[in-house]
């Protein structure tokens, strides 16, 4: 094991990224377009960038910006070109090694829960996705699957709701008459 | 002789002792969760010690400081998800460690050597604080411009593929950086008239996404490949190893301590400097940087336990706080009746060495749990994938909600997670565009206030330059470091030597 | 203490609506404006758990920063009016909308106590060639453009302090180098990176007791009583009395609509736990005037701060819209 999957090339070191030195992977052309695009984008919208108070000089807030986005867009060109002079890794194909249909789930998964986050609550969706998720890889039973994801939740909830006090979203769940219920409890049956 | 007893009082209270010893454990596993800081801790901690004494509540903070400084090493090096932004570097060669099975060796040696920087910088702190902040005063704007412009250079020690893509990778992570309204014009910078955008975006977000999801992400393609065993027989590394690391392990220990007494800039940036600079000194690495080299794992570990010490520097001399954390603490010291400024040294003294003691104590409490709770940790990395890739989806996801409170860190940190999941496939490096937004702020923060301090003129802004020692040393510093890393020294090389046959 | 509310919240239960009757039944969140270690965050931090003591509730304090608080502010708007989401502020608010930097301010919120109020003083390098405000006046007309002042960006204090400066001695050629924040420009003073600022008392007194800066004068009418010997700028000129006594502010707020006994409960919390001795100390120390009012007489302070501040920008041409568009009166019509 010299190089880390030499057969993959997946960069799962970020020292050591992956990609192809001599050959072009599946969408990398694409990749490399859209970015392109993006850092022209981007320029554009530097360029647009006014100083609400002054002149447009050296100390303007646009002129950062406008430094980096330029060499966004130089250094996405070379890449693209580079790139284009690339041969295509004919063993490889975009379905089997860089967007294989688990990861296409996944990712679509995390979209879902970022939309139902906010209405639904954190706890109702996190159990979800989780229940979902470990029993699509790990395929045993329900009720080890509900165990798992249940007991896991549980401790994440109780270190970052109760011991770091993040408020997640509480959607649908009652989460704070549930707390203050437990806090009146340990205050001895206070109803302050 | 009461310095020596104001710094004993730690060690001779068995309550102090034992609040240090809980921070310090706290604190190791609460760096270690990508999205839980320290700052975070130490700030919900001024509410939860309101009404204790200030020696309790500061042993505590300091505990957990020093602790979390460590622990975000723990799952950068067996998950390659830093668990805070000052573990990047360690990411860079202690997963490679962890894929061959060595974690117990990166952990160890991480432990031992965060331990010698945390000793250095405390040292300096105890010995030397006026003088170092006196220094660190006379940065003008230009000079953290310079800084942030070295820092920026370092895009070529990370990316290890293709400069190309390290710059662009780098830029990104600037733009990212300036998103919102800028904070010194209220100008809006890449906000597309959305009013979510003009909070700008999270850093700690877009680290998570591009390291824990992108992660994750692709750990699901070897589901089910079973984990790599991990041999955690020999983990104090020995003595041999030590004494060879040890003049890196000095040098980039100053690197952590100048940088972290610097007002504005953190163990962080301080990281990211050293492993740039082991990488220019080390001629002979155990193995190549970025696969596995243990000289990876001592310079960016000692300089982020120094920048510790290094941080209290300006806040115990002057009540400039060196990173948040300690803005926080100074808070605190307020909130129990004290006031943290230049005074504080001449009225409190005692406090001084009271906190000097208590990081003393700190830093062995690190060495003890970092040591021991090993066994734990690595059965973490050999949980079956398919629970632990949920986990750490989950734990991205909380952890980017809980640095502001606000829903669109998620959406960003998942956005930027899928973004770094092409940005690996294809061959981009991930740790610029993070150096890069963590230096955004510094480099345009100050390059404004240098140029308006020269009512922009660029004459006067170099005139300046070349008139104060300290600007012109990091200015040829900026000029060699750029000139040894671009094709102009290869080219420039070969035109010399050219020119010399021809003669 | 305790007693005495508990007692008017359940004579108040008989009559409001059973919703409310136990208000708090669950715990609050506290949103403060501004980052964690700032002045807002250590004010915040340090009174609400004497008001907790005070009304019995539990209040979860977390910081949301971003676009100069508006982030938070625009947040606890969009809240439930139910008394369960405080808003942790300061001043900034009240000019956001002159700055176009939003379009809600206080206005949108009840204040449930403003707390405190600073002084701003202008503090300058101990080797700048002035030892007063009237020898810095006189060495800035004589070197345009030479001295350098620290700014917080628009709309902020040291803009404020400059308007007036400007509205009071005509129009001063400085360098204004901005800064995010007093902290750092306090630094960049010591640094000599800047030789004058205007910041808020509480955030110089350590320096300036120390040494490490000077103080040109107090921008208030009288003597401060934590620097007794330190002159103050009408002294110099009567023409700042107009414009004084000005400071920023900190104040807890709930949006409007909230129901009138959670506002009651509340600002009574709020006024007894300003009260407790610790917190005066602290605000003492820190330089700043306790204030602690709620209702009416916080309704009229807001409205005579805003009218007074946005005015003076918009006299300086330092502002995005008129204050008229947004029916903020001159002040005195």
């Amino acid at each position: 094991m010299d190089h880390i999957d030499p057969e993959h090339h997946d960069g799962t070191s970020d020292a050591t990224p992956g990609g192809e030195i001599n050959q072009r992977r599946p969408g990398e052309l694409v990749f490399a377009a859209f970015l392109v695009l993006a850092s022209i984008g981007l320029l554009h919208s530097a360029y647009g960038i006014e100083n609400p108070f002054g002149p447009n000089g050296l100390s303007a807030p646009r002129s950062i910006p406008l430094a980096a986005t330029f060499a966004m867009v130089v250094s996405a060109a070379i890449v693209l070109f580079k790139t284009a002079k690339l041969p295509l890794d004919r063993a490889e194909t975009l379905a089997k090694d860089i967007l294989p249909p688990m990861v296409l789930l996944f990712a679509l998964m995390l979209v879902i829960y970022g939309a139902l986050m906010q209405p639904l609550g954190f706890l109702p969706t996190s159990g979800l996705f989780l229940f979902i998720a470990i029993k699509l890889l790990a395929k045993r039973s329900l009720l080890w699957t509900a165990t798992v994801s249940l007991g896991s939740l549980i401790v994440i909830w109780l270190i970052f709701r109760i011991v770091f006090s993040v408020l997640m979203p509480a959607g649908i769940v009652p989460e704070a008459e549930f707390i203050q219920f437990f806090r009146d409890l340990t205050n001895g049956g206070s109803t302050s | 002789m009461s310095a020596f007893a104001d710094f004993l009082i730690v060690f001779t209270q068995p309550q102090l002792l034992l609040l240090v010893g809980l921070g310090t454990f706290a604190g190791v596993y609460v760096g270690a969760i990508p999205g839980l800081s320290v700052t975070m801790a130490v700030s919900i901690l001024i509410s939860f010690t309101f009404s204790w004494d200030v020696y309790p509540a500061i042993s505590l903070m300091i505990g957990i400081y020093m602790g979390g400084v460590y622990g975000g090493s723990r799952t950068a090096i067996l998950l390659n998800i830093p668990g805070a932004p000052s573990a990047i570097a360690t990411a860079l060669d202690g997963y490679p460690m962890a894929k061959r099975g060595e974690a117990g060796t990166a952990i160890g040696v991480t432990t031992v050597m965060s331990f010698i920087g945390g000793f250095v910088g405390i040292g300096v702190l105890a010995l030397a604080a006026p003088l170092v902040s006196d220094f660190a005063l006379k940065f003008q704007p230009r000079d953290y411009m310079l800084l942030a412009i070295l820092g920026i250079l370092l895009v070529g020690s990370l990316s290890q593929g293709s400069l190309v893509k390290g710059i662009f990778a780098g830029a990104l992570g600037i733009t990212i950086g300036a998103v919102g309204r800028d904070p010194l014009t209220f100008a809006e910078r890449f906000t597309f008239d959305f009013q979510l955008l003009e909070g700008g975006i999270s850093f700690i977000a877009v680290m998570i996404g591009m390291f824990g999801v992108s992660e994750a992400l692709l750990q699901l393609h070897h589901v089910d490949k079973d984990a790599v065993r991990q041999k955690i027989s020999r983990i104090v590394p020995s003595l041999s190893t030590v004494k060879k690391h040890l003049p890196l392990s000095l040098q980039t220990s100053t690197i952590g301590v100048t940088i972290g007494a610097l007002p504005g800039t953190g163990g962080d940036i301080a990281a990211l400097m050293a492993y740039d600079h082991a990488k220019r000194v080390t001629k002979n690495p155990s193995r190549p940087f970025g696969d596995g080299a243990m000289e990876g794992l001592v310079a960016p570990e000692t300089a982020n336990n120094a920048a510790v010490g290094g941080a209290f520097i300006p806040m115990m001399t002057l009540g400039i706080p060196g990173d948040a954390v300690t803005a926080i603490m100074i808070g605190a010291l307020f909130i129990h009746g004290l006031n943290p400024g230049p005074m504080l040294m001449i009225d409190q003294p005692d406090m001084f060495w009271f906190i000097v003691g208590c990081l003393v104590l700190a830093n062995f409490f690190m060495v003890f749990f970092g040591l021991t709770g090993i066994r734990l940790f690595t059965k973490i990395v050999e949980m079956p994938r398919s629970v632990l890739i949920p986990l750490i989806l989950l734990l991205s996801i909380v952890g980017a909600y809980a640095v502001n409170n606000a829903i669109t860190d998620v959406y960003w940190m998942l956005g930027f997670g899928i973004f770094g999941y092409f940005m690996r496939h294809y061959g981009y490096p991930l740790g610029p565009v993070i150096l890069g937004v963590i230096l955004s702020r510094l480099l345009d923060d100050n390059w404004r206030r240098a140029i308006i301090s020269e009512r922009e003129d660029l004459g006067r802004f170099f005139e300046g330059i070349f008139s104060s020692p300290l600007s012109l040393v990091l200015f040829i510093s900026v000029i060699l470091i750029f000139v040894s890393q671009t094709p102009v020294w290869g080219w420039a090389k070969a035109r010399i030597f050219k020119s010399r046959k021809s003669a | 203490m305790k007693q005495i509310i508990l007692g008017a919240l359940s004579a108040l239960a008989l009559t409001a609506t059973t919703a409310v009757a136990e208000y708090p039944e669950k715990e609050i969140q506290g949103i403060i404006q501004w980052g964690a270690g700032g002045s807002t965050d250590t004010v915040m931090r340090s009174v609400t758990p004497h008001a907790e003591a005070a009304f019995g509730g539990t209040v979860v304090m977390q910081n949301m920063t971003g676009a100069v608080g508006a982030i938070a502010l625009n947040h606890v708007a969009g809240s439930t009016a139910d008394g369960y989401t405080l808003l942790m502020g300061a001043e900034n608010p009240m000019l956001y909308k002159v700055m176009g930097l939003g379009d809600k301010d206080y206005s949108e919120f009840v204040p449930i106590s403003i707390l405190a109020r600073g002084t701003a003083v202008l503090v300058a390098h101990p080797d700048a060639p002035f030892n007063d405000y009237a020898e810095m006046i006189a060495y800035v007309q004589a070197n345009p453009g030479e001295v350098k002042f620290g700014s917080t960006g628009p709309g902020g204090l040291p803009s404020v302090v400059n308007a007036m400066i400007g509205a009071v001695e005509g129009e001063l050629d400085v360098t204004s180098v901005p800064y995010d924040g007093d902290g750092p420009a306090l630094t960049g003073l010591q640094g000599g990176a800047i030789d004058v600022m205007p910041a808020v008392l509480g955030a110089a007194i350590e320096g300036i007791r120390a040494g490490n800066m000077k103080v040109l004068a107090i921008m208030d009418t009288e003597a401060n009583a934590q620097l007794p010997d330190a002159p103050y700028v009408t002294q110099f000129n009567d023409g700042y009395s107009t414009y004084l006594p000005w400071g920023p502010f900190f104040g807890v707020f709930v949006p409007k609509g909230t129901p009138d006994d959670v506002i009651a409960t509340l600002s009574d919390a709020y006024a007894t736990g300003a009260q407790h001795p610790d917190f005066v100390q602290l605000m003492q120390d820190r330089g700043f005037s306790l204030m602690a009012i709620s209702g009416d007489e916080a309704d009229a302070f807001l409205t005579k701060w805003q009218q007074g501040t946005a005015w003076l920008l918009q006299d300086a041409g330092l502002t995005k819209a008129s204050p008229e568009e947004f029916g903020i009166a001159r002040p005195g019509e």
